[in-house]
């Protein structure tokens, strides 16, 4: 019985561990067979990056106009209020939607709509048997696959990113036009806490989600097993794995970047 | 392997069912061959699936060996361990006297070109056409024009009765005429070593028994050795030059196919001859 238990326990403990494994094993042959030459995969670099900016820019236009006029716009807004300071709306602006909204709805419009394209797509390629004909054919899937989405998915995701923050900064100002403000203090907030250090920081972390992502969603799909069935599960799966990786990459980067550079925790 | 050998391996699989391998006599009757791929006391599991149990089995060189055995038995597990997409636990698959597992990436790269598979479902690209399936092993591994390429694509097109689809894409065809593609792409290269995983599963009968012919064409002329995975007995019967009866992951029995066919194996008489009654049940 406490066997059984103990078991039951360990098998999916060490089932995410050695997934875990495998993903950083993936990532290394990923970057490898980026840099050494062949460089075959160019063509597909430019589709994947077309595919993804196509099917993206919309939801994330919607997402970070709608989320950064609601949360740090209106709910902010509402609490400055109380102080009569709506002035230093652009100050959280900086704090809020640069250094956290726009890269976190950036990286979770990728990961819903692109990432899970990817998962379905060589999930099913996985499951008709193609990689292993790929494979026989002397093509190195995760050369001609993964790099170019790994590749294409960072530089989309970072340059996502600035239009997230852009769209994000409109949706405050909605916000100040519609409590009746003025939008010089905005602006004069936001420039005097916005840094370098914060967009380089915001761009550079989702670059980095974009890497976690690809890599995440490429491996759920090269693992898919047991028929159409299988695809589902390995999307869904990916989807969650996704997410999570990305809190738990946020929380470690900011921790990080505020312990190397105090002068970004001083509010203005 | 030219002399007679006895049973397969005492091993015990820890199942407690001793009598689980009473038919496999694991006999292997010289042939006139040598070797072209071996399989040595291997072993392979997928979780708690123990699949291939010290499976010990030879394909001669220079002739179409045929694999057959119930569904679910490890046929396709076996493909793909000799073209290297899976290691085995334990023991050896050696081809042209190389051990596989123990190949670098770049040398399974180069074994991998002597070889043309066709993998149970076709395994066609979905995002290329027909024809440039095909045509893809050439454009990859040869250095030909887009002449002689649209030459050797067409002529192999043409003999399996697709001659003028090629533009279609893999997700507009029927399941035979995805099979047939496979087949065509498996044999641009005129590979030393085939193997066919089912390619008569899916097909009419008339198709089947044209395919039969078309391997037995295709092997006359190139050579080499030809492995051919099916169910259907009558198409062992017309193009099985050696055969291989696999079950519960070993040979019950392998040899030279006129010989096979007069075995006095009961589970060898009942896969043979397609009956109901012997000691093969649905379980
Ligand atoms: N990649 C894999 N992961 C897990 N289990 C697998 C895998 N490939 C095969 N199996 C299992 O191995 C066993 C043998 O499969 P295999 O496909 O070789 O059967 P087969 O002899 O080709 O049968 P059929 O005649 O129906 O094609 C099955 O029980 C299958 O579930
Ligand atoms: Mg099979």
């Amino acid at each position: 019985m406490v066997r059984t238990a103990a078991e039951r326990a360990f098998i999916p403990a060490r089932h995410v561990l050695e997934e875990f494994g495998d993903m950083m094993i993936l990532t290394a042959r990923t970057i490898w067979s980026a840099l050494r030459p062949p460089y075959p995969y160019g063509g597909e670099l430019v589709s994947q990056f077309l595919f993804a900016l196509r099917l993206c820019w919309f939801p994330l236009l919607v997402s970070t106009v709608c989320l950064c006029y609601a949360a740090p716009g209106l709910q902010a807004a509402n609490f400055l209020t109380l102080f009569g300071a709506l002035d230093r709306l652009g100050g959280f602006f900086v704090l809020g939607a640069i250094r956290e909204i726009g890269p976190n709805v950036t990286a979770i419009v990728l990961a819903g709509v692109a990432g899970t394209a990817i998962t379905a797509d060589l999930g099913a390629r996985k499951i008709r048997e193609e990689l292993d004909a790929l494979q026989v054919l002397g093509v190195d899937p995760v050369k001609n696959l993964v790099v170019p989405r790994f590749l294409a998915l960072m530089v989309v995701t970072g340059l996502f990113d600035i239009y997230a923050l852009l769209f994000g900064i409109f949706g405050g100002i909605l916000a100040e036009l519609v409590n009746g403000q003025p939008l010089g203090p905005f602006w004069a907030t936001l420039f005097a806490n916005a840094s370098t250090t914060d967009l380089w920081g915001s761009v550079l972390k989702t670059t980095i989600y974009g890497a976690i992502i690809a890599i995440v969603c490429c491996y759920k799909g090269m693992s898919a097993s047991g028929g159409a069935e299988g695809v589902g599960r390995a999307v869904n799966e990916a989807v969650v794995l996704a997410f999570t990786a990305i809190f738990a990459f946020d929380y470690v980067f900011t921790q990080t970047l505020l312990a190397t550079h105090p002068a970004i925790l001083v509010i203005k | 392997m030219a002399e007679e050998q006895p049973g397969g391996s005492p091993r015990a699989d820890g199942d407690g069912r001793g009598d689980e391998f009473e038919f496999h006599t694991g006999t292997i009757r010289p042939s006139r061959e040598p070797d072209a791929i071996e399989f040595i006391e291997v072993h392979k599991s997928f979780g708690r699936n123990h699949v291939l149990r010290g499976l010990n089995m030879a394909l001669p060189e220079n002739s179409i060996s045929m694999i057959i055995g119930p569904s679910g038995t490890g046929k396709s597990v076996c493909i793909k361990h000799i073209v290297g997409l899976l290691y085995p636990d334990e023991g050896d698959v050696i081809v042209h006297g190389k051990s596989i597992p123990s190949l670098s990436d770049a040398e399974l790269f180069e074994a991998r070109k002597k070889f043309g598979v066709l993998f149970q479902d076709g395994a066609l690209f979905g995002s290329l056409t027909l024809w440039d399936n095909i045509a893809f092993p050439l454009r990859q591994h040869t250095e030909k024009s887009e002449e002689e390429i649209a030459e050797i694509v067409n002529r192999r097109m043409r003999e399996v009765g697709l001659g003028g689809e090629g533009a279609k894409m893999p997700n507009e065809l029927s399941g035979g005429m995805r099979k047939r593609a496979g087949f065509a792409r498996s044999l641009v290269l005129d590979p030393e070593i085939v193997l066919f995983d089912e390619p008569d599963s899916g097909l009419d009968p008339v198709r089947t028994a044209l395919l039969c012919e078309l391997i037995k064409e295709v092997h006359a002329e190139n050579g080499g050795c030809y492995v051919v995975i099916t169910h259907d007995i009558l198409s062992a019967r017309r193009v099985g030059q050696h055969i291989s009866v696999l079950w519960k992951g070993r040979i019950v029995e392998s040899g030279p196919a006129d010989e096979l066919f007069e075995s006095e194996n009961p589970f060898v008489r009942q896969f043979l001859s397609g009956a109901s009654a012997g000691p093969l049940g649905m379980e």
